[in-house]
């Protein structure tokens, strides 16, 4: 959607914080940051973070947009809550980070290679068709999802795995002809239309 | 007890401390009757607790000194130690307190000559050393103690050493059968000044106050330097006895925290700057001070001394909250986590000790307070009409330093005296 | 009057001194050495019993001396606390048995040590008068307050409150100061989220309806001369009338000026117009009242806006303030408020390097700026550059980047400047000072420097209150903020220290106070600060006088001034009590009732010298009351031994110290003699300001002597004590003994 992006650049123009505070979840406690580092210090995936939560806070009252958006960072985040536990500020930051990782993808300049996010849309195309996770469909596009080659050589390491969940009936290997649905499909899939639409419509005032 | 006189336009003190001690003194040296009520068995509060003052480096008992002579040769405060206020009623000009003495089982003979503590053995938790140490069972709780009279446990009441105590007293002072006393005192006005107490380090849970030796607080550290303390002036590790010379200052411990203190203690930045100097004394160049900090609150002339520790090669300065403490269990250093927010670098830092800056809270709880009170969301007592005739004074009006709490002392006894002026023009 | 002197000499048995002495022996060396007319023993002599016994002496028998041989003069003050007498202490306890070791073979000098305390107690006695106020000044309730601004209108109502008068001299036309300028103020109550009214209006009513209160509008002080309780004001008005009036006190709440931002044309300050202080900008919100605020050079409405803080100010470089103003950071989220307040969409950005917002209330103030949108930047301003809009270039300091920041408008949070007035004598420059010198002795002595006073004291030393670091009249102490080296003077506000008004104003209660305080006991004839309710007061000898004038210049807190003949004037209520101009005193004209050269010269004189084949040699220790006699106390409370051969003398201060007590205990025999004073240097701890820099300095002056008379220099030494060398202080009386006995003994003995 990079014609949503070009408006949104527009619209804001060199002011990115109110971008952010209009349009991310959460994003109006950007500002509330005093740049103290616990977060950033708490994470247990923060070394694989290019740019830890503070550093964003600050990079995007910088009107950083194009870092921020198109940074891996907030990707990597595993909702541990620890960051929100210590921020002194009490900064919702988990849902920050899901609300930039997920702004950024509706302007459609995500990091497209990002694994966890290439397993988030996974999940969710999945998640969306019946309502219901089809774990079978969803092990096989998580292993194919870097390449042919790559999927056979994960499908043929899991092959353990997989047959001790079908014993245990974790997973039903019939699945893959369709799997369990919600009971009002329609119904569900008219919800996310309308939750859909209704977002976009807050995101274009 | 009983020849206590107050009335009407008597002013009651509550709270020995630095800022008691002076409002008491203003108000009587003008002529006022003056009661000072005091929990401990001692009058100084934790000002007597602190090894050096910030920024000229100088000793609490010189001033306590000063100011313990002024009290003794003025006849119109009366000091009641072990003490406190249980119940307040009234108004501006018409008080009245309920005081209840608790029994130091030593009675006015006691000249000080220490023979009861020679004669005990047993030893109970030193509050004064905030527990880090054991004092005997009769003990004087520090060098300068006034009023200078020996105090016996409550926890060695009823034990053989208790008697032993009393039979070593030659001038028959020790007496085991003191009762809890409560009084009623009229007052016109009434100063409060009950100070605050260091936040509880055991809360802030990442920092393993509550599981890792080596990580202290800042009061602890300062009891640490005082060569009459629990290390005798040693500057060591509590695990292992060894020495620390690369020392950690954690600020804003506590503080500026929405999940614990939401207020800034203000003193905490000064405090660890002066206790990097007290690293730096004792190791000189093996001295390796690292200060973990927010902003660096060395506020107004302060500003100097932040230079001048900002000049010591031997210490460094890091933007960073830090994250966590966990410990190297082969040899007790703690290890500190976290980010150095300027540019960017995570590190994980092993120290001999650390010491957390911690917070600063008014002692006595916001829903505890014996009289209807104006306090704000944080617990300190705010100025306002609705308060009446009570003023507070020194940290139970704001987190303050030293010099800031005489200054608000002194303000709050001129408050007092107006309104027991009033009371002396309308009774003639 | 001259009264009857009776001495009574009172021997306590308690504490183990029964134990340890022989107190037939102290009787009978009271009374015959001493030369007390009374001597009784007691084994409890704090006892209620014990009391009276003195009590009934001084009722019946007329002891008007009280001799007491017990436990330190520090100990039991409340029980050994009689009217009109006067009291000498022989400290038998903590100076000597408590220090020595209770062996067969330590008893006989030990013996000795308690008899010579006895003497020493009883020479003091005979040779001190009871003293009495001098009756310079009654009470004079009347404060002078110099300065209307917040602090000088809020001393102003609390005491009069008080029922205590007071007049205030303001400069300019209007109270206010510089509080009057501000749109609004930085909150000074829960929830501290929202600027307040400045308040102002309201003080200035408050005072202009009370009718203890008197102002005086277009005016200054233009002479100050008198002393605590007989202030003697002239104030004049621009207009050219003067008026002198009476007061008691005086504080001073000149208030600052803001450091001129003309020193930093690194912010194109004075070149672009948009570039403004924090006072400017007040002026522009007061203007806008709530609406746009515009920019000065084109009337455009600002829609962004850059703060930056410590301009000027935290810096060693040249014309810049070393100090930290300490309120500029609230000042600047309170001025980024006015703008969001107004418009939210307006960008407001702090530029710091520590937002310093403390307290209860700080915390929250910046929590709210936050909530509204204000951006914090951690960041060091290198340069403002000018252009059609200012852009400011800086290095953020979290992202490591340099940056260039075009903006509407650039706010300078820069400093305050005491308005303190002129330096003393002894902050002149050297070149100054030969400037003086080079002047005739006698002749009225200009101290040149473009400040113009504020005070106008009528005092030799200098017409302003001494300034601490940074140009502040402060009183340097933290435990006593209001002692400034100007008795009956309380500076309060920026004049004192940077603050923010709220401070100020609670300051200035402070100082009220005080002056309340000193106005009331100079009226009674008592001392101030730190000898509280000494009625002793310097006189001296007039015949015996040479004009020297050593004793109004060391003079600490400029009590003396001279007549036209040269000798000084002695103003009471101005003196500390020190004592020291009599130490000063080359001809030792100078003496205190209770304290004199006498005082402790005939004690040095009453110690019992044996000659010297009996190895028994004496040191002398003359002990400043303040810090060095309690650690000798406290080390005697944790029993640590020192040498049987110390005679220790307490002092008010070192500064006091008598050559003659040198020459004198030299010429007696003394061995050895140890001055023991208070810290000196930049963070001095004498509560006399330099007692035991002079002490040195005089000290200095004796070894050439020493060596005159072929003793070594090593007999006199002078340290410096703190209140918590409670170890070190037997260190060095055993090293003088161990000195003493490698030189060997003095040569002077019989």
């Amino acid at each position: 959607m990079s014609d949503m992006n070009t408006g949104m650049v527009e619209k804001y123009r060199n002011n990115f914080l109110k971008e952010v505070e209009a349009n991310v979840e959460e994003g109006e406690w950007v500002k509330m940051c005093m740049q103290c580092g616990v977060c950033s210090g708490s994470c247990p995936l923060g070394p694989h973070w290019d740019h830890p939560p503070q550093e964003l806070f600050m990079m995007i009252r910088a009107g950083k947009r194009d870092e921020v958006l198109e940074s891996t960072s907030m990707w990597m985040c595993t909702s541990c809550y620890n960051c929100i536990v210590r921020c002194p500020r009490e900064l919702p930051i988990t849902h920050i980070m899901h609300g930039l990782a997920h702004y950024a993808t509706r302007l459609g300049i995500e990091p497209k290679n990002q694994p966890t996010r290439k397993f988030s849309q996974l999940f969710w195309d999945n998640l969306a068709k019946n309502g219901r996770v089809n774990e079978l469909k969803l092990g096989i596009s998580l292993y194919f999802m870097n390449g042919f080659v790559e999927g056979i050589k994960t499908a043929l390491g899991m092959a353990g795995i997989g047959m001790g969940m079908v014993k245990t009936k974790r997973m039903n290997p019939m699945e893959i002809l369709g799997g369990h649905t919600v009971k009002d499909k329609k119904g569900f899939q008219a919800m996310i239309k309308k939750a859909q639409e209704l977002e976009a419509a807050r995101v274009d005032n | 007890m009983s020849d206590i006189v107050a009335t009407n336009q008597t002013i009651l003190v509550v709270g020995g401390g630095i800022s008691g001690m002076t409002a008491a003194l203003e108000a009587a040296e003008v002529g006022k009757q003056v009661i000072l009520i005091e929990k401990r068995p001692f009058v100084g509060g934790r000002v007597s607790q602190l090894y050096k003052y910030f920024p000229k480096l100088c000793f609490p008992t010189c001033g306590l000194e000063i100011n313990q002579r002024r009290m003794n040769a003025n006849k119109n405060i009366t000091v009641l130690t072990m003490s406190e206020v249980t119940d307040l009623q009234g108004e501006a000009g018409n008080y009245t307190a309920t005081v209840k003495i608790s029994p130091r089982y030593v009675n006015a003979n006691c000249t000080a000559c220490g023979a009861c503590a020679d004669a005990v053995e047993a030893e109970f938790e030193n509050e004064f050393n905030y527990n880090m140490d054991k004092h005997k069972g009769a003990y004087l709780p520090y060098n300068m103690a006034q009023p200078q009279r020996y105090v016996i446990d409550p926890r060695m009441i009823g034990t053989d050493d208790a008697q032993k105590a009393k039979d070593a007293c030659k001038f028959d002072a020790i007496d085991l059968d003191m009762q809890e006393e409560t009084v009623e005192l009229k007052a016109g006005a009434v100063v409060w000044a009950t100070g605050w107490r260091p936040y509880d380090a055991n809360k802030i849970q990442p920092y393993g106050y509550d599981r890792i030796d080596n990580v202290i607080t800042s009061v602890e550290f300062e009891r640490m330097m005082d060569p009459f303390g629990p290390t005798g002036g040693k500057l060591v590790r509590p695990s292992d006895g060894k020495e620390a010379k690369n020392v950690a200052f954690i600020q804003c411990a506590g503080s500026r925290d929405v999940n614990h203190l939401r207020h800034c203690s203000r003193i905490c930045c000064m405090a660890s700057l002066k206790q990097s100097t007290y690293v730096s004394e004792k190791f000189g160049d093996e001295a390796d001070v690292s200060i973990y900090y927010i902003d660096i609150r060395a506020i107004d002339r302060f500003d100097d001394f932040y230079q001048r520790v900002q000049d010591d090669p031997n210490v460094k300065f890091i933007k960073s909250k830090v994250a966590s403490i966990v410990e190297n269990k082969e040899n007790g250093n703690p290890v500190l986590n976290g980010v150095d927010t300027e540019g960017y670098n995570r590190y994980a830092n092993e120290h001999d000790l650390v010491v957390l800056a911690i917070g600063m809270e008014p002692s006595v709880d916001k829903d505890t307070f014996p009289i209807e009170l104006k306090v704000n969301d944080e617990g300190y007592i705010e100025q306002d009409e609705a308060n009446g005739g009570v003023f507070a004074a020194g940290c139970s009006s704001d987190a303050l330093d030293v010099n800031r709490a005489v200054q608000s002392a002194t303000a709050s006894a001129l408050r007092a005296i107006q309104v027991v002026n009033r009371v002396a023009q309308a009774e003639g | 009057m001259a009264d009857e002197m009776k001495i009574g000499a009172y021997i306590c048995n308690g504490c183990g001194l029964g134990d340890r002495l022989d107190a037939g022996q102290l009787e009978t060396t009271a009374t015959r050495d001493g030369k007390a007319q009374i001597c009784q023993q007691h084994d409890f002599l704090c006892s209620e019993a014990g009391v009276k016994m003195i009590q009934d002496d001084i009722d019946n028998e007329g002891v008007n001396r009280v001799v007491i041989a017990a436990c330190s003069r520090r100990a039991k003050t409340d029980a050994f606390n009689f009217d009109n007498v006067s009291i000498h202490r022989a400290n038998l306890r903590e100076g000597v048995i408590w220090v020595r070791p209770d062996t067969d073979d330590m008893q006989e000098t030990t013996q000795e040590m308690a008899d010579d305390y006895i003497r020493m107690a009883c020479a003091e006695a005979k040779y001190s008068k009871i003293p009495e106020k001098s009756g310079e000044q009654g009470i004079n309730k009347n404060i002078l307050i110099v300065g209307g601004g917040v602090a000088g209108m809020k001393a102003a109502l609390e005491a009069s409150k008080a029922g205590y008068p007071c007049t205030i001299v303001e400069k300019s036309g209007a109270l206010g100061g510089a509080t009057a300028q501000l749109y609004k103020k930085i909150p000074t109550k829960a929830p501290y989220t929202d600027p307040e009214d400045n308040g102002v209006d309201e003080m200035i009513a408050a005072v202009e309806a009370d009718s203890n209160i008197t102002v005086h509008l277009n005016s200054t002080t233009t002479k100050i001369a008198g002393a605590p309780g007989r202030f003697a004001a002239d104030i004049s008005a621009e207009s050219g009338s003067t008026k002198t009036k009476d007061f008691g006190a005086i504080v001073q709440a000149s208030g600052f000026t803001p450091y001129d931002a003309n020193k930093l044309p690194e912010f194109a300050y004075g070149k672009n117009k948009d570039v403004v202080t924090q006072m400017e900008l007040e002026a522009l919100a007061k203007e806008a009242n709530g609406g746009a605020i515009k920019r000065p050079s084109d009337g455009k409405e600002v829609s962004s806006v850059l703060f930056i803080q410590c301009a000027g100010q935290r810096s060693k470089k040249e014309g810049h303030l070393e100090h930290c103003s300490g309120y500029c950071c609230s000042a600047s989220i309170k001025q980024a408020m006015y703008f969001k307040d107004q418009n939210p969409a307006i960008d407001t950005t702090v530029l710091y390097t520590d937002m310093r917002t403390p307290g209860a209330g700080g915390e929250n103030f910046y929590r709210s700026g936050q909530q509204k949108g204000v951006i914090f930047t951690k960041g060091i301003a290198s340069e403002v550059v000018d252009g059609a809009s200012p852009t400011v270039k800086f290095k953020d300091l979290i992202l490591d980047e340099d940056i260039d920041l075009e903006v509407d408008m650039v706010v300078l949070a820069t400093g305050m400047v005491p308005n303190s007035g002129q330096p003393t004598r002894s902050e002149l420059t050297d070149q100054e000072n030969e400037d003086k010198e080079s002047e005739k002795a006698g002749e009225e002595v200009e101290i040149r420097v473009d400040v113009e006073s504020i005070l106008n004291l009528d005092y030799r030393q200098g017409k302003d209150v001494p300034h601490m670091a940074n140009g502040f009249a402060d009183s340097h102490f933290i435990c006593f903020p209001y002692e400034t080296q100007r008795t009956g003077i309380y500076t309060a506000g920026p004049t004192r220290r940077p603050m923010d008004s709220y401070q100020a104003m609670e300051d200035a209660v402070g100082a009220a106070m005080r002056a309340i305080s000193e106005a009331e006991n100079a009226g009674l004839g008592r001392a101030a600060h730190p000898r509280v309710g000494d009625l002793s007061f310097p006189t001296f000898r007039k015949e015996g006088c040479t004009q020297c004038k050593r004793c109004t210049v060391e003079c600490p807190f400029g009590a003396i001034n001279e007549d036209e003949k040269g000798y000084p004037i002695y103003n009471e209520s101005r003196c500390r009590r020190c004592g020291t101009c009599m130490g000063a005193c080359p001809v030792r004209v100078i003496s205190f009732e209770n304290y004199s050269v006498d005082t402790v010269g005939q004690q040095i004189k009453a110690v019992d010298i044996p000659d010297e084949f009996d190895e028994k040699p004496r040191f002398l220790v003359l002990a400043c009351e303040n810090d060095a006699y309690p650690a000798l106390d406290m080390a005697a409370q944790n029993r640590l031994e020192y040498s049987a051969f110390t005679r220790i003398v307490p002092v008010r201060c070192l500064g006091s110290t008598s050559l003659s007590w040198i020459t004198d205990s030299l010429n007696s025999g003394f061995d050895g003699i140890i001055l023991m004073g208070c810290p000196s240097g930049d963070n001095y701890q004498c509560h006399f300001v330099k007692g035991s820099l002079m002490a040195q300095e005089r000290m200095s002056k004796v070894g050439d002597t020493l060596e005159s008379l072929n003793l070594e220099k090593e007999r006199v030494q002078t340290f410096e004590i703190s209140i918590t060398d409670i170890h070190r202080v037997p260190q060095i009386i055993n090293e003088m003994a161990e000195t003493i006995e490698q030189i060997g003994m003095s040569p002077f003995k019989f």
